[in-house]
């Protein structure tokens, strides 16, 4: 085992998955450069047939993928902001997700589409966006969110590999966080749960980002005495429900968070399919803690109103499991991205602030 | 022909531009600037030559560099509700929701789509209006090299073809797409010449010089006045600054080199100005003097002034996505 940054995983999944297989090819805005720096070294290894910078293309970069797909290659299409799905909306949800089915099934898309994900970053509304909820509605989409260096680099692997069209998300604020990845080779399967820590209070299903805020509230509350146990999906498509139920058997409450929006945003899925499987297990209504009903705004100030807080999933857990606490002290703390720092640590920027 | 009184205000406004950048950088290493800061520093002349003397019933579309200081600045918003937008403080354009997205009605600038490109169509779309209202307003949407490879400029500029709309479009070509150099990303010597598929003007001005810039988009301004229908303007210059400030340089894979800079750092327009109005006699040491000092006291203040504004209300969010 070796201690990676986030980042790095998904960088090694690339270079391995281009070498292991020629037909690999990986194209966007910047990747030769790598504005965020994934896919560095990447040019100098596989040269300008396979490592490809395009303009501000997002309908031709995600169509041209389905069209490279068509005729035998497995494209990456890197498209860097998730926002920038909507864009090329067409190409990804009309194109990759329905060809294969309406097409008498003879057609492989295996296609990464792969961008940043995410708020936390005080930047506009048309960059900080989760589009998990969209990506999961249509059907005919994978999609993959990563949440530690492990799971980034054996899902990518996965995804590369997989002969359906792949969203693979990454979150800005993850992308220097650091963890165990084994030397030798492996890959993650899709539609397998992660439980990413163990409890017999509560079962919280985190999706995404949110992973890393529910088992800062989990070990909080763990003084406090209260376990909970925080499940990842990993996949959202396919969905593992089976390690969710065994779950709510036996916590029997359950707290569903996502960063995306409340309104039929993945919670309230997640929330219904719990409902259909396992209403007999519950023993408290579901709780669910997403963004609120709104774009999210740039800023200092605002975006904590908008988006969930570590607190605001301590409050969630305590109404399932009917206890009243003084979570005072968790309101203090704030979600929050120091860019300069981040961005200097990955080697992109060097601001030197005073 | 420019007058004596039309050339200073070019030029006090690409010193205030300037100024005004530098409080930028200022406020990203002090903390206050929300987001980062793309520099538009030695691009100043094309915003600058093309806005300046607008109507301020015409609209405007601006590139993400500089989040539209070359042309919100000249076309009258104020740079206190610019800066305080960047520090989101209640008293910014946007009431400091927006932050690098700075808009003001009043003096048509709807705003900057984050998700670049957005903005030809909606330029379209204020071109139709400005038509149907026949008071002679026109859109000048000026957008990056990078940002002309969406697919959106073709269908906006075939409307805007078509149905002889009063629009100029603006490329701004800096000569990169943050690493990638412009031209990888484009096939021809010249963008202008993407105009001539849809039948209309095409020009390549020197973006380094204001006059020259300004001449080009005041010949296609009267057209689109007059009903004539939209032209394309290439001006062409160089971004001197990296990507984003403090970002890493870079050109491809590799580093840019200084010495690709360097020569475009003895272009700098604002120089270049003055020393042309001071060998025309329309500008004195003096004046040069006084209207750095000006500037630099306008910036100031209105730092101060974004410094002290309170913070955005949290209620606020509970009126902003619907009127009622
Ligand atoms: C649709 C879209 N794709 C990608 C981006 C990310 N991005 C921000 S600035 C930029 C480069 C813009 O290049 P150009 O239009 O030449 O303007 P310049 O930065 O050179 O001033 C990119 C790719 C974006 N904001 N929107
Ligand atoms: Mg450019």
């Amino acid at each position: 085992m070796r201690e990676v940054r986030f980042i790095q995983a998904i960088n090694e999944a690339l270079l391995e998955e281009m070498k292991r297989d020629e037909t690999v090819f990986i194209f966007g805005e910047c990747v030769r450069g790598g504005t965020f720096p994934h896919t560095n070294g990447l040019f100098e290894k596989f040269g300008k047939d396979r490592v490809l910078d395009t303009s501000i293309s997002e309908n031709a970069i995600a169509g041209a993928a389905v069209g490279a797909a068509l005729a035998g290659y497995r494209p990456i299409a890197e498209l860097m902001f998730s926002d920038f799905f909507l864009i090329a909306g067409d190409e990804i949800c009309n194109k990759a997700a329905k060809w294969r089915f309406t097409h008498g099934m003879k057609l492989k898309m295996p296609i990464v589409y792969m961008a940043s994900t995410g708020g936390y970053i005080r930047s506009d509304s048309e960059h900080s966006q989760s589009v998990e909820s969209l990506i999961m509605h249509t059907p005919g989409l994978r999609i993959a969110i990563p949440t530690t260096p492990y799971d980034a680099k054996g899902l990518l692997k996965t995804a590369i590999r997989d002969d359906d069209p792949v969203v693979y998300l990454y979150h800005k604020l993850l992308l220097t966080k650091k963890g165990e990845i084994p030397d030798e080779e492996y890959t993650i399967p899709f539609g397998l749960a992660d439980v990413k820590k163990e409890g017999k209070d509560v079962t919280v299903v985190a999706v995404g980002f949110m992973v890393d805020l529910s088992l800062g509230v989990a070990n909080k509350l763990q003084e406090r005495g209260i376990s909970v146990e925080v499940i990842d999906p990993r996949t959202l498509e396919p969905f593992d429900i089976d390690t969710i139920v065994t779950s709510v058997k036996k916590t029997k409450r359950v707290v569903i968070v996502d960063e995306d929006t409340l309104r039929c945003g993945v919670t309230g899925e997640i929330g219904m399919q719990i409902m259909e499987k396992a209403f007999d297990y519950l023993d408290a209504p579901i709780q669910r803690v997403a963004a609120a009903n709104c774009p999210i705004p740039a800023g200092w100030y605002l975006e904590e109103h908008v988006l969930p807080q570590p607190p605001d999933i301590a409050a969630a857990i305590l109404k399932v499991l009917g206890k009243d606490m003084d979570i005072s002290d968790m309101k203090k703390e704030k979600v929050g991205f120091d860019a300069v720092k981040a961005f200097g640590d990955l080697g992109i920027t060097k601001v030197k602030q005073n | 022909m420019l007058t004596k009184e039309q050339k200073m205000k070019l030029y006090t406004n690409l010193v205030r531009v300037r100024k005004l950048d530098e409080i930028m950088v200022k406020g990203v290493l002090s903390g206050k600037v929300c987001g980062h800061w793309s520099s538009q520093k030695g691009q100043e002349a094309v915003g600058v030559g093309a806005t300046t003397f607008l109507r301020k019933d015409d609209y405007i579309f601006f590139c993400h560099r500089g989040h539209g200081i070359t042309t919100v600045i000249p076309k009258g918003i104020s740079p206190r509700a610019f800066i305080a937008e960047h520090f989101s403080k209640n008293s910014g354009a946007c009431q400091g929701m927006g932050c690098l997205h700075v808009a003001d009605m009043e003096y048509g600038a709807p705003g900057l789509s984050g998700s670049l490109g957005g903005d030809f169509v909606l330029a379209a779309g204020m071109g139709i209006a400005a038509k149907m209202r026949a008071k002679g307003q026109v859109v000048v949407c000026i957008q990056g090299d990078g940002t002309y490879g969406r697919g959106t400029f073709h269908e906006a500029a075939l409307m805007a073809a078509n149905w002889k709309l009063p629009i100029v479009w603006g490329v701004e070509n800096n000569q990169y797409m943050v690493f990638t150099p412009t031209s990888d990303i484009f096939p021809k010597e010249n963008m202008a010449d993407l105009a001539f598929g849809y039948g209309m003007p095409g020009v390549v001005v020197d973006g380094q010089d204001v006059v020259a810039v300004f001449e080009a988009f005041q010949t296609a301004i009267e057209r689109a006045r007059a009903g004539e229908g939209p032209s394309l303007i290439e001006c062409k210059t160089y971004r001197i600054e990296p990507h984003t400030y403090g970002m890493v340089d870079k050109r491809c894979a590799g580093l840019r080199s200084p010495e690709e800079i360097e020569p475009w750092v003895k272009k700098d327009p604002v120089n270049l100005f003055q020393e042309r109005l001071l060998k025309e006699g329309v500008l004195t040491q003096a004046d040069v003097d006084r209207i750095d000092r000006e500037a630099i006291e306008e910036m100031e203040e209105a730092e101060r002034f974004a410094t002290e504004s309170p913070a955005p209300d949290p209620q606020i969010l509970k009126q902003v996505l619907y009127w009622k």
